[in-house]
């Protein structure tokens, strides 16, 4: 049997595994669990092999299983963070009820990824693609948090998306007579105009409701905060990936090969719209989760910006953020959770002072957040980098300066998120948190580990992606392992930059530390300069409601609206028009037979305009 | 100009001149700010004295690692910027890590320094560094937009991204920035008190209301440690703008009458203003300084 079916097969058994294991008992349970983040991984990089095809028929459809280099690519996103986030889902959900469901819907949404990745077809994508949005869907309600706003939401945000993806498959069908992506991609250019756009759109309005691009994001904050983190990683990580995988061969495959480019370039737009309302919605954040989430389309936007364009560098940048941000948010969800867990809430103004509670997590989130920010010698700046270079490049100034204004208004949330968790007075309340277990810090600390060596030696990343790359068109792209070179030939030597801030951290280390610091002792954070009055134990502080309350005044008028009121009002406006519906559709069947009639006149009255005969 | 012995001396005499120069300039600014205000104020030498105070001071308490480490990125960022940014434009010692960075590089190793000093400024859990760093974030929002605009201006109208580049365009062509570009020059100039944190944009530190904010917690080692690095940044982001819109320098000389003449233009500003709040700062550099901003990317672009 071929090994893309066996991987596949492998995924649901242990799905099932871990569903019976669960429900005879817990430990049997995680055992299967834990075996399925070891074996899955370790049989997709040692066993699976990419240059294999598997085809079969069904109902007269042909489907065709089997990798390229541009699925690999993301397949690598998946098969990395998952099993990190499985092993960190043991000690996330160790005290939690219907944990089988769980790990089920859990196994069954990287079934449906990994499906996606292989499927050379639209039957299967779009099979798969089902598989992976009802998993997340059972996940998104499974704390039953919320359920009629955000559950619903979510459904039928997905349910639209898929109507678009399926609209444009049959449309695709009719035209070509073939379920293949290839057939597609390689008769598009004979299609008609009006085929070409709607084909393009309605694919391209599916991708992007999963990577949440404005207008289409709403259900993304609600959905990311209220999962349980222990999946949202995977979910902000990896499976709002699929999104841009799909945009990214719609958007190069198509329109830049079709001569198309000013739709991608509506796309980037987009994307830059989004990476600011969002960025700014985040800052206004009080709970981590929802910062986080909003911070997560902010970070889309990046991404889409950069595959919509479709140049090189920029596709390059937009495939290297995705990974990374696949990397840090990862992380950050994680750390947001083991904060919940450890310390029973995630809201910024409660939660105060955890740094010396939990030191492993703060390290993986700062570390986390450095990259998120872009900063130098971390992951993060080589895909920032990329992207404003290649915005630059292509003289694209005005989005460079949207791109620029979010990241630069990113510090703010990112500042926010540490301060509100892990820094502030220590308080009473929180004095007996301890850190979460080591099957919760390790998967961080491995994540922030590779953001740490990213810094300095991108080329790990860029080797994948290159090849991801010839996929698209693009072959021979230029990498090199730690240097970035723009089209205009200018250049960052990273190994310079790690080494000079390296060189100057140590030796001012050294001093500061030399002869000082052991001598002094620690001190409470009550314990601070504060005018002559005394602060007692009981007494908080901590700056952290209306954080960025002047910043608030100065984006008000911005802020006021709300996408939200307008998809109410849509709602609204539909159900207005349904009851209008209902008058002709009486339900008496006298009147719908008489509508056939009118139709068939209709039909052949107007036959000469419709059909053409 | 082999040898890895020249480039650790040039290293060094890089940084021991930034400090120099920097610290000078802060006694003037101290000195021509208490003339304004009919005081004689204290002699121009008075903050080396203050930094050699400040490092025999002992510090007894700490909050923790964060707090240990905050000055320590200050001072990495401040030093390691100045390593990037050419000095002299054709120097024997002051070439250092020229050629290994550009402009976007530059802008984003420039916040490394705040940003750490913001997280170590929070674990001491004084609520004036909270507010101090909440202040200064947002105003950094606020100058970097009509910033960023004037580089990309620049970066557009000349096709490189390098100071290098730049500087090399500027000989070549005979002329400084601020005249071939002058709306970029504009923008980056009124965006520039922002950056000194002077009044008055002051409201980070804001002496009278938040007993000088974030750096409130700290003394000792770690003041001084800050107090060089203040004036190494100083003096990084003057030799920026002379490279960028005046040309660069040749010699030491030209280096500090041109740095120099720059850096009255936040002082005196500042001597003679109150205070902005924080959200009057950001409105202010959303307004004509983007507007400027705006005119220049237009003018590059067409």
């Amino acid at each position: 049997m071929s090994s893309l079916v066996i991987l596949i097969l492998i995924i649901a058994g242990f799905a099932l595994l871990s569903y019976f294991g669960h429900s005879i008992n817990k430990t049997a349970g995680n055992i299967a669990v834990f075996a399925a983040a070891v074996l899955i991984p370790l049989y997709w990089f040692t066993r699976v092999d990419f240059s294999e095809t598997v085809s079969f028929t069904i109902s007269g459809f042909q489907m065709e299983l089997g990798y390229n280099m541009y699925g690999k690519l993301f397949s690598l996103i998946v098969m990395i963070l998952s099993p990190l986030a499985l092993i960190y889902a043991l000690g996330y959900m160790k005290d939690s009820k219907r944990t089988g469901t769980f790990y089920f819907s859990f196994l069954f949404s990287i079934l449906g990824m990994t499906g996606i990745l292989m499927s050379r077809d639209f039957i299967s994508l779009f099979i798969f693609w089902e598989i992976m949005t009802w998993s997340s869907y059972l996940l998104v309600i499974f704390l039953g948090k919320d359920v009629e706003k955000t559950g619903i939401r979510y459904m039928v945000f997905s349910a639209l998306g898929a109507y678009a993806m399926f609209m444009a498959i049959v449309i695709i069908h009719r035209n070509t007579g073939s379920m293949m992506l290839n057939d597609y991609f390689n008769a598009f250019g004979n299609f008609s105009t009006g085929t070409k756009f709607l084909t393009g759109i309605l694919l391209m309005f599916g991708f992007a409701l999963k990577s949440a691009v404005m207008p289409v994001h709403v259900w993304a904050p609600g959905a990311y905060s209220n999962t349980p983190m222990a999946y949202t990683s995977v979910f902000s990580g990896a499976l709002s990936k699929m999104g841009v995988y799909g945009l990214g061969f719609v958007v190069i495959n198509l329109f830049a090969h079709a001569n198309l480019h000013f739709a991608g370039t509506i796309l980037a737009w987009l994307g830059a719209v989004t990476a600011v309302l969002a960025t700014f919605s985040a800052i206004f954040q009080d709970d981590a989760k929802k910062l986080l989430a909003y911070s997560s389309i902010a970070q889309l936007g990046y991404i889409v910006t950069g595959i919509g364009i479709g140049t090189e560098l920029s596709i390059f940048a937009g495939l290297y953020l995705a990974v990374l941000h696949a990397a840090f948010k990862g992380v950050l969800f994680m750390a947001a959770g083991a904060v919940e867990r450890q310390a029973g809430s995630t809201d910024m103004t409660e939660v105060t002072g955890l740094i010396r509670k939990m030191p492993l997590t703060f390290f993986a989130s700062l570390v986390a957040i450095i990259a998120l920010a872009g900063v130098p010698p971390l992951g993060g700046f080589v895909g920032k980098w990329m992207l404003y270079e290649s915005l630059i490049n292509n003289g694209n100034f005005l989005m460079v300066i949207m791109i620029f204004l979010s990241s630069t208004a990113a510090f703010l949330y990112s500042y926010k998120f540490l301060f509100g968790l892990f820094l502030g007075q220590e308080e009473p309340e929180f004095e007996n948190v301890k850190e979460a277990s080591p099957l919760m810090t390790i998967p961080m600390l491995l994540l922030s580990v590779f953001l740490m060596i990213t810094g300095s030696f991108p080329g790990i990343v860029f080797k994948y992606i290159a090849e991801g790359m010839t996929d698209l068109g693009f072959h021979d792209v230029n990498w090199q392992m730690s240097v970035l070179t723009n089209a205009w030939g200018d250049s960052v030597n990273l190994q310079h930059v790690t080494l000079s801030i390296g060189v100057v951290f140590v030796v001012f280390l050294i001093f500061l530390t030399w002869k000082g610091y052991k001598k002094t002792y620690y001190v409470s954070t009550k314990d601070i300069s504060s005018s002559g009055e005394v602060i007692k134990p009981e007494d908080n502080m901590t700056y952290s409601t209306d954080f960025y309350k002047p910043f608030e005044r100065v984006l008000h008028p911005i802020l006021k609206r709300k996408i939200e009121k307008y998809y109410d009002e849509f709602g609204e406006g539909i159900g207005a028009l349904f009851d209008f519906m209902r008058r002709i559709y009486t339900g008496n069947g006298q009147t719908y037979a008489f509508y056939v009639i009118v139709f068939l006149v209709i039909l052949l009255v107007f036959s000469k305009n419709i059909f053409g005969y | 100009m082999e040898g890895i012995g020249y480039k650790i001396l040039g290293a060094l005499l890089t940084t021991l001149l930034a400090f120099t120069v920097g610290m000078f300039y802060a006694g003037f600014r101290r000195k021509i700010i208490a003339r304004i205000q009919n005081r004689v104020g204290p002699p121009v030498y008075q903050n080396f004295l203050d930094v050699l105070k400040l490092l025999s001071k002992k510090t007894s308490v700490n909050h923790g690692i964060m707090q240990h480490l905050a000055p320590l990125w200050l001072i990495t960022m401040s030093v390691s910027t100045l390593m990037f940014i050419p000095v002299l434009k054709d120097g024997l010692f002051f070439t250092n890590l020229n050629f290994s960075g550009d402009l976007i590089f530059l802008l984003y190793i420039m916040v490394f320094g705040p940003l750490g000093m913001a997280l170590g400024a929070g674990q001491t859990g004084n609520p004036n560094s909270a507010i101090g760093v909440s202040r200064g974030l947002t105003q950094m929002v606020g100058f970097e937009i009509p910033w960023i605009m004037a580089i990309v201006a620049l970066m557009i109208q000349y096709k490189t991204t390098s100071v290098t580049g730049l500087l090399d365009i500027q000989s070549q062509n005979g002329t400084w920035m601020m005249f071939s570009s002058p709306l970029a020059f504009i923008a980056a100039l009124l965006a520039m008190p922002g950056m000194f944190r002077y009044a008055p944009f002051d409201i980070v530190g804001a002496p009278a209301e938040l007993a000088s904010g974030p750096i409130s917690e700290f003394g000792g080692k770690y003041l001084s440690t800050m107090m060089t690095s203040g004036s190494i940044f100083a003096f990084v982001k003057l030799t920026l703008y002379v490279d960028l819109f005046m040309g660069g320098a040749s010699n030491l000389i030209e280096l500090v009458i041109k740095t120099f003449a720059l850096y009255m233009y936040p002082v005196l500003w500042g001597a003679v203003s109150p205070r902005f709040r924080t959200e009057q700062a950001v409105r202010y550099f959303w307004g004509w300084p983007l507007f400027f901003g705006f005119a220049a990317l237009i003018y590059a672009a067409f």
